[in-house]
């Protein structure tokens, strides 16, 4: 096979040799004087001239090394796209990768990173979230340093839950009791609204209902996403929006930004959604600026309550021919006080939880430093070589129990025997 | 060298051009839709037609030919309908015709991808205009009826100005003449439309035909953009499943195989309309 795969290559080479020994001369006589590592990832929100500073700031600090940073499209299936078909080619055009969450025992599998395991001592692995921690770990081997943190939150409006009396609530049956009441008395608005639109985040939402019951769907080898806590936590979501009428319909077609446009105009009383929405409740001249709370989301009575993990994580291509300055990098971007400047900049979160407790950052991002219990209790999901193969599942299955197409026992057996298959048919 | 050597000569070179930009991409993906090729478990072994006979079996897959066989029939006979009545109304002549004709092709000029972002936001059941006009909370993208039918009218909206225009163009080259006759014998407007304006017609409608059945059997970027496949995959067409296999869970060997299967269909599909131009032609 390798010969067919290799033959186009072979035949319109000639064509090129001019450009490419270009190139490489090129190449040549910049590494005389300095290295040049390549750094993608997606794109960064807000001003981009702080992020630009930070790695001036590593230059300075690394002479002879300089950093390319490139933006990638930005859709994250196009990022992991760009990846796999780049990395598959063992392509050595870029150094440094930021990941999704999700990504990395799935790279890591294929081989495309780098151990990273000695960049992290093992004294300084409490230093970081336990969840992001158990992300970049495969095989007992660490292939990503976690670079900045998200994860699910409940956002609540506090004026409205203190006119009722109510505080937070702390589980689903509170926050269902708490929205038929409010809404029974106001008119225009909605109870609780969530994204269950068939894509990653439907995954996202609808593990957090899991964890809540005490459910899993991947646990050590087995795969137990056919279960009791499970049932009763997907019927859950589907009687929010049938049984209990707090949650419109409209939540099946939901992504993010559909589901903050409608609270930030003051339409909703509860919303799940990530804390990059803070902010822009904040504003000023938002409708409900000020009047927002947040907290963790609910559980089931006697059960944890857990949040979905996101958040990006950087890794070295295996086929970087800087391995040591791409690592610089690393543990610089990762380092105390980089992530404390790109909180303070640009309102990343910071994956070291030292820094929640930061006096800067608590004075300049109270909001941040006040999510130390979100992140302690985030979780990831289910860290397996498979996961783009097990959320492809999982996605239409749960937006079928969603939409009433199927029962939540009919969806999460078929979720089951499809999982039992992948796992067993890749291997 | 008679000018026939010479043609060969250049149609061999335009044969290798095509070659290399076409059909080895074409030899590779039939290669590589007889292995199991997972690329992140470093798997790649030749399973003959086992991918084949998988698909047979496949749910997903007999869900997908469903809808995408359901958009193609729906979207394009409703877009020849609209067409035809559309160019049929445009060919006659009236004041401002030029800056109709321009403003008629608007929604083909604009890119599919942002025209489903726009009309994303339109079906939105909250703030959307269609609901607000209607005063209804229908949910359009969210319900099983409706999606596939969302999508297809989406793609309606955008392509009928393009069979429009290409009947128009049809309908130009036909004589005024044989109209002339037709009402000096006295035929009635139905008699003129079915005897003269459809069998010459025919041809164009045709080439109008094969375009858009080819073009709306590969449907992705509308449908992927206004639902991604959802709610539970009753808008996911084949090219999305194919999409999905390939690019998100990187089964090269499987994705290669749907892959097959499409150009499979869209080669049938092709054959069969190009025999009923041939015959046309020859009749």
């Amino acid at each position: 096979m390798s010969l067919q795969r290799h033959l186009l290559p072979v035949l319109i080479l000639p064509l090129f040799l001019p450009f490419i020994s270009g190139c490489i001369q090129e190449k040549g006589r910049q590494e005389g004087k300095e290295t040049v590592i390549i750094f993608k990832h997606g794109k960064i929100a807000g001003d981009p001239e702080p992020f630009r500073q930070l790695l001036d700031r590593f230059e300075k600090e690394n002479p002879g090394i300089k950093v390319n940073d490139e933006t990638l499209p930005a859709s994250t299936d196009e990022q992991h796209q760009f990846y796999a078909i780049n990395l598959e080619g063992r392509s050595s055009d870029f150094d440094v990768l930021s990941m999704d969450v999700i990504w990395v025992p799935e790279f890591a599998r294929a081989g495309w990173l780098m151990d990273l395991g000695h960049l992290i001592q093992e004294g300084e692995r409490d230093e970081f979230f336990p969840g992001p921690m158990h992300a970049v770990t495969y095989n007992e081997k660490i292939y990503a340093i976690p670079w900045y943190i998200d994860a699910g939150l409940l956002y609540y409006r506090k004026d409205i839950l203190d006119k009722y009396g109510f505080l937070p609530p702390k589980i689903w049956d509170e926050l269902v009791h708490q929205a038929k009441t409010i809404t029974k008395n106001e008119s225009d608005l909605y109870g609780f609204i969530w994204q269950g639109k068939q894509y990653e985040g439907l995954v996202c939402n609808v593990l957090e209902y899991f964890w809540s019951n005490g459910g899993d769907v991947i646990r050590g080898r087995e795969i137990v996403v056919n279960s009791i806590e499970n049932v009763t936590a997907l019927r859950l979501m589907r009687d929010l929006i049938v049984t209990y009428a707090v949650t419109p319909p409209l939540v099946t077609t939901a992504i993010e930004e559909p589901t903050r446009h409608i609270f930030g105009n003051g339409r909703a009383i509860f919303m799940r959604n990530w804390p990059y929405a803070w902010n822009i409740f904040e504003r000023e001249g938002s409708p409900v600026k000020g009047k927002v709370g947040i907290s963790t989301l609910p559980s089931f009575p006697g059960k944890e309550s857990a949040s979905t993990l996101g958040g990006w994580q950087l890794g070295i291509n295996r086929y970087s021919r800087h391995p040591d300055a791409a690592e610089r990098l690393i543990r610089f971007l990762t380092s105390y006080e980089a992530q404390k400047t790109f909180a303070l900049t640009i309102g990343y979160k910071p994956t070291r939880k030292s820094l929640y407790r930061d006096r800067d950052l608590m004075k300049e991002q109270p909001f941040i430093t006040g999510l130390y219990d979100v992140f302690m209790k985030a979780r990831p999901r289910p860290v397996t070589p498979y996961y783009m193969m097990v959320t492809q599942v999982m996605q239409p299955e749960f937006s079928a129990a969603l939409s009433g197409i199927k029962t939540p026992e009919e969806a999460l057996s078929s979720v089951q025997r499809q999982i039992e298959h992948i796992m067993g048919v890749a291997r | 060298m008679t000018i026939k050597d010479s043609g060969y000569r250049f149609v061999i070179s335009a044969l290798i051009l095509l070659s290399l930009v076409s059909i080895y991409p074409l030899v590779y993906v039939l290669y590589l839709s007889l292995h199991r090729r997972l690329l992140i478990f470093d798997i790649s072994r030749f399973v003959g037609l086992e991918n084949y006979l998988f698909l047979l079996k496949d749910d997903r897959f007999w869900n997908a030919l469903k809808n995408t066989v359901y958009f193609t029939v729906v979207s394009v006979s409703m877009e020849l309908f609209l067409g035809l009545s559309i160019a049929m109304l445009l060919n006659r002549t009236f004041m401002f015709k030029g800056i109709v004709r321009a403003l008629v092709l608007i929604p083909w000029a604009i890119p599919t991808v942002v025209s489903a972002r726009m009309w994303e936001w339109m079906y939105n059941t909250d703030f959307g205009i269609l609901n607000y006009m209607l005063g209804a909370k229908i949910n359009w993208l969210g319900s099983p009826f409706w999606a596939m039918n969302a999508a297809i009218f989406m793609d309606v909206w955008k392509t009928t100005p393009f069979v429009a225009i290409l009947l128009m163009a049809g309908l130009h080259v036909i004589p005024q003449d044989i109209y002339h006759a037709a009402r000096v014998d006295g035929a009635e407007n139905l008699a003129i439309f079915r005897k003269i304006t459809l069998p010459l017609l025919k041809p164009v409608i045709l080439v109008v035909l094969i375009f858009r059945t080819l073009d709306a059997f590969r449907v992705f970027d509308a449908v992927y953009v206004l639902t991604g496949g959802g709610p539970a995959n009753t808008t996911e067409t084949l090219s999305i499943y194919a999409y999905k296999t390939l690019f998100q869970t990187l089964q090269f060997g499987y994705g290669s195989a749907l892959s097959v299967v499409i150009f499979l269909c869209i080669g049938s599909i092709s054959i069969f309309y190009i025999r009923l131009l041939s015959r046309g032609i020859k009749q």
